[in-house]
């Protein structure tokens, strides 16, 4: 994955992999340039704008209405608590969905009798849709009939109502999240620490590391690369992919304070500009995201810089 | 060269001689859509003029916009089937016609609550289609169990509230009551208490400004979940608006009692077979002191576009009344448990004996054709309905997480209000 590129042996003739002239190189670019300019920048540029207006898309009214768009966003209650959850939400899938995926993909990579089987099983849910995996978690915890409540029932004589306890809802949205995450995760862990180099390893085991130290000081720092991609990737899955899991399972609910407990960034702008038809304040979230994955992007790019070891 | 251009104009007559009707529809299941092609073949081979085009355009939701999207472009279908909650909104789109300004119709035969519905501004404005209405259901296996007849189910909230307390003291492993979470209720229950939900009798005067939830008729239904919660005799999935889930619990026999559309009545049947108990209809339970002021329609209509040619909208009516006729809407209803929407409709199914093969649905339909005609049980009409409703189901979520009833009516009213007013916005 973030492996150098194979280098190529020397082409014949240097001078014949470089264009002539500044027409021809924008002449290959333009299909792409167009289709880009059609389905990401217009669309872009049309939310940009959409953002300063009242609008709705099924009347086809538009207000001009400057900031005030955002201004109601950032003052609303609502929306400042649907940050917040959104926050708490990534905070823990990436943190224990990391963590998790690592201590899996390390026990994992032994050679233990089956271990193929294990793998294919950890991998699996990544094959499941979002739906898929949110009508399965809906029918295990339904309070009434779910498969989880009537176990729980039986042995222990409680049966939690799963979907409407603010916290519960919060921690069942989360650990979905994080099951569903957990297959892409195990599969690029597996992938670098079967790379791991070996000599490294070795040479500590014969120094007298124990198991533990040769994980977190060997492993762990070598490892940095990939640790750092993946937190980045589950960031934005987890302020993008959230969506079919939470409308499946909670839709956004239970209501509590001023908003839905599981109500995140990307589900408030799905309701607001596809089922409420609020084009223009949809817009103005769609510009708030925009602004946030740009910040993550920034971020990846300067703790990269500095913290991130590719080795020599 | 000139063969090109012969045969061009041979071949142009033909073509236009025939009109395409596009019809979106929102059936995805195989059941429904089936039935609509079926109906579209059959009208296609009766005659050469008009040749109708059935698709299914995903949810309610997204084939509006789709409808929407698609007439800013001139090539709006021109038929499109709307939910009855998204009536004001395709109402102000401008992208509709009313049908009866289409040609000249007989509305006569349509039951009255249901054409009631689509009568905007003294004008049919959508043809009715599949409809329906909530009804309580009962496990009739687990009343006898708790001493309860049911012959006789509870019709109050009072009446439904002394049959949980026997049921609670059977000890039956079950709830009393598991409807699921849904405003659409609450709009009922307003409308059986001859309360508008909005001002502007209900919308349908002028455009509502404000909701009537701080009325006594909120109160009372708020009440009755807080009620029901407190003693612990109710029962749902957790999420809003989750039919499927409500269904699963009472089919499984986890709620005795359970509040859904008629529309389900064929399903939760065959399922009640599977699991081995009887199930009852009865009508749906009301606040207590209150006169039975009927049920508001639900469901969905049938629109004509208002950017299509004059045949177009000529061959989308003549093939929206053919589906809906007499014996359609007869199998319509044998199928799916919709209402048939017209009078001679029932009358048919009577004749067939078909109210004696099961009579379950009777009740469902004397609900409906005693609806007491009026503001109230027109229905509330609103653009902003889709979002009030859901606004009005998180109010009752706060009640059954012990906010008291005062409070959450009142934080419920601000936002619905809110939300009105917001839409109301966009014509200013």
């Amino acid at each position: 994955m973030l492996s150098p590129a194979r280098s190529r042996p020397a082409p014949d003739d240097a001078g014949s992999a470089v264009f002539r002239g500044r027409a021809l190189p924008w002449a290959f670019l333009l299909p792409s340039l167009l289709i880009l300019a059609v389905f990401i920048y217009l669309p872009a540029l049309q939310t940009l704008r959409l953002a300063a207006y009242r609008a709705n898309v099924i009347l086809g009214t538009e207000q001009f209405v400057g900031l005030a768009n955002f201004a109601e966003l950032l003052s609303s209650p609502a929306y400042r608590q649907v940050a917040l959850q959104t926050l708490v939400f990534t905070v823990l899938t990436v943190t224990f969905g990391l963590l998790l995926s690592l201590g899996l993909a390390w026990l994992a990579r032994r050679p233990v009798r089956g271990a193929s089987t294990y793998r294919l099983l950890l991998i699996y849910p990544y094959a499941l849709s979002p739906a898929i995996a949110g009508t399965l978690w809906l029918f295990l915890f339904n309070p009434e009939i779910g498969l989880v409540n009537q176990l729980l029932g039986e042995l222990f004589g409680v049966r939690p109502r799963w979907l409407d306890t603010p916290a519960l809802a919060f921690g069942l949205v989360t650990l979905a999240a994080i099951w569903k995450g957990l297959a892409y995760n195990i599969v690029f862990y597996l992938a670098s620490i079967q790379n791991l180099p070996r000599d490294v390893m070795e040479a500590a085991e014969i120094d007298g590391a124990t198991p533990a130290q040769v994980f977190w000081r060997v492993a762990f720092p070598l490892l940095s690369p990939i640790t750092f991609f993946l937190v980045f990737t589950n960031i934005i899955a987890a302020l993008f992919d959230s969506f079919a899991l939470t409308d499946i399972l909670t839709r956004g609910g239970p209501y509590t304070g001023n908003a839905g407990v599981t109500t995140f960034l990307v589900y408030q702008l799905y309701q607001d500009g596809f089922v409420n038809f609020r084009t223009g304040a949809a817009a103005a979230q769609a510009v708030m995201m925009l602004a946030l994955v740009a910040f993550v992007t920034w971020m990846q790019f300067r703790v990269g810089e500095r913290r991130v070891h590719y080795g020599s | 060269m000139l063969t090109l251009a012969l045969l061009g104009t041979v071949a142009t007559p033909l073509a236009s001689a025939q009109t395409t009707v596009e019809f979106w529809h929102s059936f995805g299941d195989a059941k429904r859509s089936g039935w609509i092609q079926a109906r579209a073949d059959e009208y296609n081979k009766s005659q050469n003029a008009v040749k109708v085009m059935p698709s299914y355009k995903g949810s309610y939701n997204d084939s509006l916009q789709a409808t929407i999207l698609a007439a800013r472009q001139g090539k709006a279908p021109a038929l499109v089937q709307v939910f009855e909650v998204g009536s004001q909104l395709a109402l102000d789109s401008g992208a509709f016609q009313p049908v009866s300004s289409v040609r000249n119709v007989d509305f006569g035969d349509y039951i009255k609550p249901v054409i009631n519905y689509y009568t905007i501004g003294g004008k049919v404005n959508s043809l009715p289609f599949n409809s329906s209405s909530p009804v309580l259901y009962f496990n009739q296996d687990l009343m006898k169990k708790a001493g309860l007849n049911p012959k006789q189910p509870p019709t109050t909230f009072g009446g439904l509230l002394s049959a949980c307390q026997k049921i609670e003291a059977a000890k039956l492993n079950a709830k009393c009551f598991g409807m699921s979470l849904n405003g659409w209720f609450i709009e009922q229950w307003m409308a059986q208490q001859g309360a508008p939900l909005l001002n502007n009798a209900n919308g349908r005067q002028g455009r509502a400004t404000a909701t009537n939830l701080d009325s006594r008729a909120a109160k009372n239904i708020f009440t009755f979940f807080k009620t029901m919660q407190d003693r612990g005799y109710y029962t749902y999935t957790g999420k809003l608006q989750d039919w499927d889930g409500s269904d699963a619990i009472f089919t499984n026999q986890k709620a005795v009692f359970h509040i859904t559309s008629t529309a389900d009545i064929g399903n939760i049947r065959d399922a009640a077979k599977k699991a081995g108990f009887g199930v009852g209809v009865g009508v749906l339970p009301i606040a207590d002191g209150t006169k039975r002021n009927g049920v508001v329609i639900g469901g969905a209509s049938l629109w004509i576009s208002k950017g299509v040619s004059k045949a177009q909208a000529e061959g989308a009516l003549d093939f929206a009344l053919y589906m809906t006729n007499t014996q359609n809407m007869a199998d319509w209803h044998k199928l799916t448990g919709y209402y048939p929407v017209r009078q001679s409709s029932i009358e048919l199914l009577r004749k067939q004996g078909w109210f004696t093969q099961t009579p379950l649905q009777l009740v469902a339909f004397n609900q409906l054709t005693r609806t007491v005609p009026g503001a109230a049980t027109a229905g509330g009409l609103n653009g902003a309905a889709i979002q009030t409703r859901k606004i009005m189901e998180e109010g009752v979520q706060k009640v059954l997480a012990g906010q008291n009833v005062d409070a959450a009516l009142k934080e419920t009213k601000t936002r619905a209000d809110a939300a009105l007013a917001e839409y109301n916005a966009n014509f200013k």
